[in-house]
């Protein structure tokens, strides 16, 4: 796969890539919003919520979920679950 | 058994045990031959009901076969030779009977008629699987082995007890939905399955006992134990309320795990806990819908958890190394690993054209038909959970990421088949899922591939790794151990021992220990004195004056009688002779 290491270890290559996710999320929240209106999806049956009708729902909902996982779940870990490794040992 | 039936269970445990026996290109054959047949049995079999055995006043069903245990058959012979596979250039015989054993009692499980018959697949299912970690023959393995192993006695006691009190309210084994509530024997049953399950706070085994196993064993353990007790959830409990609650719980308290764990095959592990709360929560919601979607789960995720398992198999065989915070840059020397492994994650974590997309969906949506938007929003949030974990951190950490110096190479070649199967079924199965959904027990349409699905999914997954990249830095992997429940068997034992041994030890030999010397011993030994006294004074003194006076009498005949003994005996045929002359003569 040198391919990848090609763009890994070069900065300016790197650099592209990380401008191309930045396209593709603005690309894929845009067509959660425009797709369903260009297509006339009023698919009624699909939506059993209001909050998924909302624009760009999955959007805001994976990132908000992505967040709070990682910063709640840290603060567990930190204040309560992690222990040293050898916690069971001694 | 009817002889146009074949248990493909039995061929499985009793097939096992002819590996031992052959030798090099041969034993590799029966290998694979074995769950083969198994898979042949399971496709080519037609619902209905076989193997009905009447054994001590009970009738025992070993088959049946409707379209609910065909399928969960269909996923568990495929994964007994996919595993095989795996663990084709393992040399070693126990490891091997130990896996097709566990395969085969997950076999009998599902199709278990009746509840005693399903009790004896269940407990030997917990034998084999605490093999295959014990069999990795670490002294920590062992340790976590027996710890499995304790675990799951206590989950097949309660299960007995539940099967008892049950067949005596009943009147009947028979295995049916047992209803959404009930007394105690509902109770227990519902605890022993739960525990299968891995069900919060019973699950503490599954992520202390996978990691332990063997590279090869972890891949078969992943498949069974969790899934036959979704399959007889299902069977028996659909419709239960507070399953829905508990799966959702599930889903969340897996992924918070994965959050905290650096050992690699920890955070899989926990992330079964995260996904088979989907399945619970689908029997919980009990509806058509939710028992094809916890169903169809079952089956995508035994395939691509399998695949997730092998790929962390094959790097922690090839790099020694099982924790997170070691890894780093093996995408140069393992870039095969890393692509199958890729679509393990992408499946699992519900990327469209992958079997968890088609298959988690239909969960999803039966709590959206059901108005549970809670539960909605939660299985959504874990959802974003399985994607950050099993598609992000891990290959991250594992493949990319800092370069710590782990040396790796690929696995041999069929680790990689192996692996490249699992691949091509969760691809085709996200493809076409109507190859799935055509086995599902209900009879209904779905539709995972809707716009406003696809697009919704799409912008979770990728704003999911948005967050990711920016919260990066907070995720490094730490070299620590997170508590779960197991801490009250492996921890909170050690105050009780110590309660044991001091107090109640002193109790024991002062109080109780006192008393049974006073009660008890005391008067006993007497006796036990009194006893030998009358033995040694009386009876043996008769004995011994018996055989004095004996040979006193001897001495005396020695010294009276004297002479030859040849002519007392000459004499004596002489005095014959003449007898029996004279007795013949006389006639």
């Amino acid at each position: 796969m040198s391919f990848i290491e090609r763009i890994l270890e070069d900065p300016e290559r790197f650099k592209r890539l990380k401008i191309g996710f930045y396209c593709t999320l603005v690309l894929i929240a845009a067509a959660e919003v425009v797709l369903p209106i260009v297509f006339h999806d009023d698919e009624a049956h699909a939506h059993h919520f209001d909050f998924e009708g909302w624009p760009a729902f999955g959007s805001a909902y994976g990132f908000i979920s992505c967040v709070v996982i990682i910063l709640v779940s840290k603060l567990i870990g930190k204040l309560w679950l992690m222990r040293k490794e050898d916690h069971y040992d001694s | 058994m009817t002889p146009e039936w074949l248990h493909p269970g039995l061929v499985l445990i009793m097939g096992a045990w002819i590996l031992p026996f052959l030798k090099g290109g041969l034993k590799k054959f029966g290998m694979l031959a074995i769950p083969a047949a198994a898979m042949f049995l399971c496709f080519t079999m037609s619902e209905g009901t076989y193997g009905e055995v009447s054994f001590l006043g009970q009738e025992l069903v070993f088959g049946r076969v409707d379209k609910l245990s065909l399928i969960f058959s269909y996923v568990f012979s495929l994964m007994a030779f996919l595993g095989m596979v795996f663990a084709l250039h393992v040399d070693d015989d126990t490891q091997h009977i130990s896996a097709l054993g566990y395969a085969g009692g997950a076999l009998g499980v599902t199709f278990a008629g009746d509840l005693l018959s399903l009790y004896v697949f269940w407990e030997f299912m917990a034998v084999t699987s605490a093999l295959l970690v014990w069999l990795r023959r670490e002294p920590e393995a062992e340790r976590a082995a027996f710890r499995y192993f304790l675990v799951h006695v206590f989950g097949g006691l309660v299960l007995l007890a539940g099967i008892l009190l049950h067949g005596h309210a009943a009147g009947s084994f028979a295995f049916e939905h047992f209803g959404t509530s009930g007394g105690v024997a509902w109770a227990l049953i519902l605890t022993a399955f739960l525990l299968n399950a891995a069900v919060p706070p019973l699950g503490a085994w599954l992520p202390d006992a996978y990691p332990q196993a063997s590279v090869t064993g972890a891949v078969f353990m992943t498949a069974f134990t969790t899934k036959s007790a979704v399959y007889v959830l299902i069977r028996g409990f659909a419709g239960t309320e507070f399953l829905i609650w508990l799966g959702a719980f599930m889903a969340i308290y897996g992924v918070v795990y994965a959050v905290l764990e650096n050992d690699a095959r920890r955070l899989l592990a926990y992330h079964i806990i995260s996904q088979v709360g989907y399945m619970v929560c689908g029997v919980g919601i009990g509806t058509a819908l939710a028992i094809n979607g916890a169903t169809a789960h079952a089956f995508a995720h035994i395939l691509y958890k399998a695949l997730l398992f092998m790929g962390a198999g094959a790097v922690i065989q090839m790099t020694g190394k099982h924790k997170l915070s070691e890894m780093g840059g093996l995408y140069k020397t393992m870039p095969i690993t890393l692509g199958l492994y890729m679509i393990g994650a992408f499946a699992i974590s519900a990327v469209p054209l992958f079997s968890g997309f088609v298959s988690k969906s239909m969960v999803v949506s039966a709590a959206g038909e059901d108005y549970r938007q809670w539960i909605f929003l939660t299985l959504t949030l874990a959802s974003a959970g399985t994607f950050l974990h099993t598609g992000l951190k891990l290959p991250y950490y594992m493949f990319f990421g800092k370069d710590t110096g782990a040396k790796g190479a690929e696995p041999p070649k069929n680790m990689l088949a192996a692996m490249a199967i699992a691949a091509v079924a969760c691809t085709v199965i996200g493809v076409a899922p109507s190859l799935l959904y055509e086995h599902l027990p209900n009879a209904l349409e779905y539709h995972p591939y809707t716009l406003a699905h696809v697009t919704a999914t799409m912008g979770m997954l990728g704003f999911t790794a948005l967050g990711f990249f920016i919260l990066l830095k907070h995720l490094d992997p730490e070299p620590k151990i997170s508590l779960d429940t197991d801490w009250f068997y492996r921890r909170a034992s050690g105050p009780f021992m110590r309660l044991l041994q001091g107090p109640l030890t002193r109790l024991e030999y002062g109080f109780i220990g006192q008393l049974y010397e006073a009660v008890i011993r005391a008067p006993i030994m007497g006796m036990a004195k009194a006893m030998r006294i009358l033995d040694s004074d009386f009876i043996n003194e008769a004995g011994e004056s018996l055989a004095r006076s004996t040979r006193n009498l001897s001495e005396t005949m020695k010294a009276r009688v004297g002479g030859h003994a040849q002519h007392y005996g000459l004499i004596m045929a002489f005095g014959l002779f003449l007898f029996i002359l004279w007795a013949v003569t006389l006639r």
